[in-house]
């Protein structure tokens, strides 16, 4: 009963907009009468019905006991608690996501190579946090403006613009740096750092995969250190943090800007398009390709990590795609609930679309494919997840198991590239897929507060009406392809001039774990020479 | 040919930006953005992907 009145009252105060003076209003002993006492409590709680009551409002002033003010600020607490508890626990999910990356790509390379595959699984993590740290953070996010979920904290406020075609076209942020700077020494702000940090790790960990096998340690934490400072960060700000992309739509009429909702392009594209660049320079491995050009198969070691990997980055991805949302109270929080279904859905028909294309065109149901097309399926869908409706999200999942596949076989065959666990299709061409689905199915019936990126109403696609929002998908598209790619590119040449990527043929022959990290992954194991694993 | 490749990959993101000037149409940017992108896909699988070709390791 006291608990009603006490939410009449606040209610009342704010919908009289009667202000401090009766925000100030004090509960009177009536109002407490009939209100759980501590001693009530004397012989147990076992339904909960005496847990969690007015007593437990937090009262600002002794004195002046339990005032409207201080139950109008517990409802705002409860709120931004909820929404921080939810944020960071998805965060968490998503930091578990290195796990399932390295056990996949440990799993897909050559025993020789496990240690050396796991270690840059186990260091892509602390290099690239250090690097986003220390400068990626305050490119990244420094001009986001205030995240209302999150307790609109507005230190997030400086972002480097230049005058263009008559619009302000942001290009990095400028603030918050090493988390103390202007004011960002802020619980908000740490959330949001914490889980933004996690996102960017996913990518630099999509690019060891590519290029297990064969690159130098060294140069791997060099190329890392630059993608987590810089590269990931000004697409994320473009994206993410109140840049050019995001601001298509109220700068140029696009539809809502550039809209990629967990990342599809920002985190999977960005990683899958460097994980390509590297590739290109690095070359494939010895024994990869006959003279001729032919493609020899080279098996990974252990494939039920593969597919263990792949269901734990599942798990991960209900932190990636429904933590999206930033709240589980208030604008649009609840819509968390089917960014996970559609998210479960995607990775199905996802595995089923590989499956049966690997199955039809070669007549078994290759594990490794189904694995990749799984995850294919959950990287086509990060994007457009928020957006879309269950249906178009089987769609999407199906379009990108197939797509992996042909992918996968066009970059071995065609390009000869050599990708050993396939990143560049699952997260590359996938990545790019899921950031067109969101123009293509986009309902229109999100609603995130009413707006997004600045522009009101809500993302609709153009089988919904709006074929300005797949133009500003395609631009980020071609973002993608045009500037970071070459970002990229010309970064890891220098790298490559510099440091050096590629190891010496002599170590690539006896395995890396050796040569590279000094030790065995498996010592115990008899390993199978060159020739054996060719033959 | 690497460098040419790079220069006609940016030229790609180039002409996809232009189109936010050029016109306030939407079929007029998308053509543009659209023709951006074949332009970075030329220049990263016709241009660069065949030089780098030249120098791996199953072709020496």
């Amino acid at each position: 009963m006291t608990k009603k009145i006490v939410i009449v009252l606040a209610v009342l105060a704010c919908l009289t907009g009667a202000g401090r003076a009766a925000a100030q209003t004090p509960i009177t002993d009536a109002d407490l009468k009939a209100a759980v006492k501590p001693t009530d409590r004397t012989n147990g709680d076992p339904d909960g019905s005496l847990t969690g009551t007015a007593n437990d409002i937090a009262i600002a002033d002794a004195k002046a006991g339990l005032t409207v003010a201080d139950v109008l600020n517990q409802i705002g607490a409860n709120r931004i608690g909820v929404n921080f508890a939810w944020t960071l626990l998805c965060g968490f999910l998503i930091m578990f996501m290195q796990a399932g990356f390295a056990v996949v790509e440990a799993g897909l390379c050559r025993a020789k190579n496990a240690n050396h595959t796991m270690m840059m699984n186990f260091m892509v993590y602390g290099v690239g946090m250090l690097a986003y740290f220390l400068i990626g953070f305050p490119l990244q996010m420094g001009g986001a403006g205030a995240v209302a979920n999150l307790g609109g904290s507005p230190v997030l406020n400086s972002e480097f613009t230049f005058h263009l075609f008559g619009k302000d076209i942001g290009l990095f942020g400028n603030t918050g740096y090493l988390l103390m700077h202007h004011g960002t020494y802020d619980v908000a702000v740490m959330v949001i750092f914490l889980f933004q940090m996690v996102f960017m790790d996913t990518t630099t960990t999509i690019v060891t995969g590519t290029c297990c096998e064969r690159w130098k340690y060294a140069a791997f934490m060099v190329s890392t250190m630059f993608l987590g400072a810089f590269t990931y960060p000004i697409f994320a700000n473009w994206a993410w943090g109140g840049g050019w992309l995001a601001m298509l739509g109220s700068n140029f009429g696009l539809g809502h800007g550039y809209a990629d909702f967990a990342g599809s392009g920002v985190v999977h594209s960005v990683g899958g398009i460097t994980a390509l660049a590297c590739a290109l320079i690095l070359g494939p491995r010895i024994g990869k390709y006959t003279r001729d050009g032919k493609p020899n198969a080279i098996p990974g070691h252990d494939i039920m990590w593969v597919l263990c990997g792949c269901f734990i980055l599942a798990f991960g991805w209900f932190g990636f795609n429904p933590g999206s949302t930033l709240a589980m109270s208030g604008n649009g929080g609840l819509r968390a609930a089917s960014v996970a279904v559609n998210t479960m859905l995607a990775g199905m028909t996802g595995s089923f679309g590989g499956i049966l294309y690997m199955w039809i065109r070669y007549g078994k149901p290759d594990a490794s494919m189904s694995g990749n097309a799984f995850l294919a399926g959950l990287v086509a869908i990060t994007a457009p997840s928020g957006f879309v409706n269950p249906i178009a999200s089987a769609i999407i999942g199906l379009i990108a198991g197939v797509l992996v596949c042909v992918s996968c076989e066009f970059i071995e065959r065609v390009l000869k590239i050599d990708d050993p666990v396939g990143a560049i299709s699952v997260h590359g061409t996938n990545g790019l897929w899921g950031v067109i689905a969101v123009g293509l199915f986009a309902d229109g019936k999100s609603n995130y507060g009413g707006s997004w990126n600045g522009v009101n109403g809500n993302v609709t696609g153009l089988f919904y009406g709006d074929a300005g929002q797949l133009v500003a998908q395609l631009m980020g598209v071609a973002t993608l392809l045009g500037f970071v790619f070459v970002l990229s590119f010309a970064f890891n040449l220098f790298v490559d001039w510099f440091v050096g990527q590629r190891v010496s043929a002599k170590s690539e022959l006896a395995g890396l774990d050796i040569p590279e990290m000094g030790a065995l992954a498996y010592p115990d194991f008899v390993l199978k020479t060159e020739s054996e694993m060719v033959a | 040919m690497t460098l040419v490749g790079l220069v006609v990959t940016f030229l790609g993101f180039v002409i996809a930006f232009v189109s936010l000037g050029v016109s306030g149409s939407t079929g007029v940017r998308m053509a543009m953005v659209l023709a951006g992108i074949v332009v970075s896909l030329i220049g990263i699988m016709g241009v660069m992907t065949p030089a780098y070709q030249k120098t791996w390791i199953f072709k020496r």
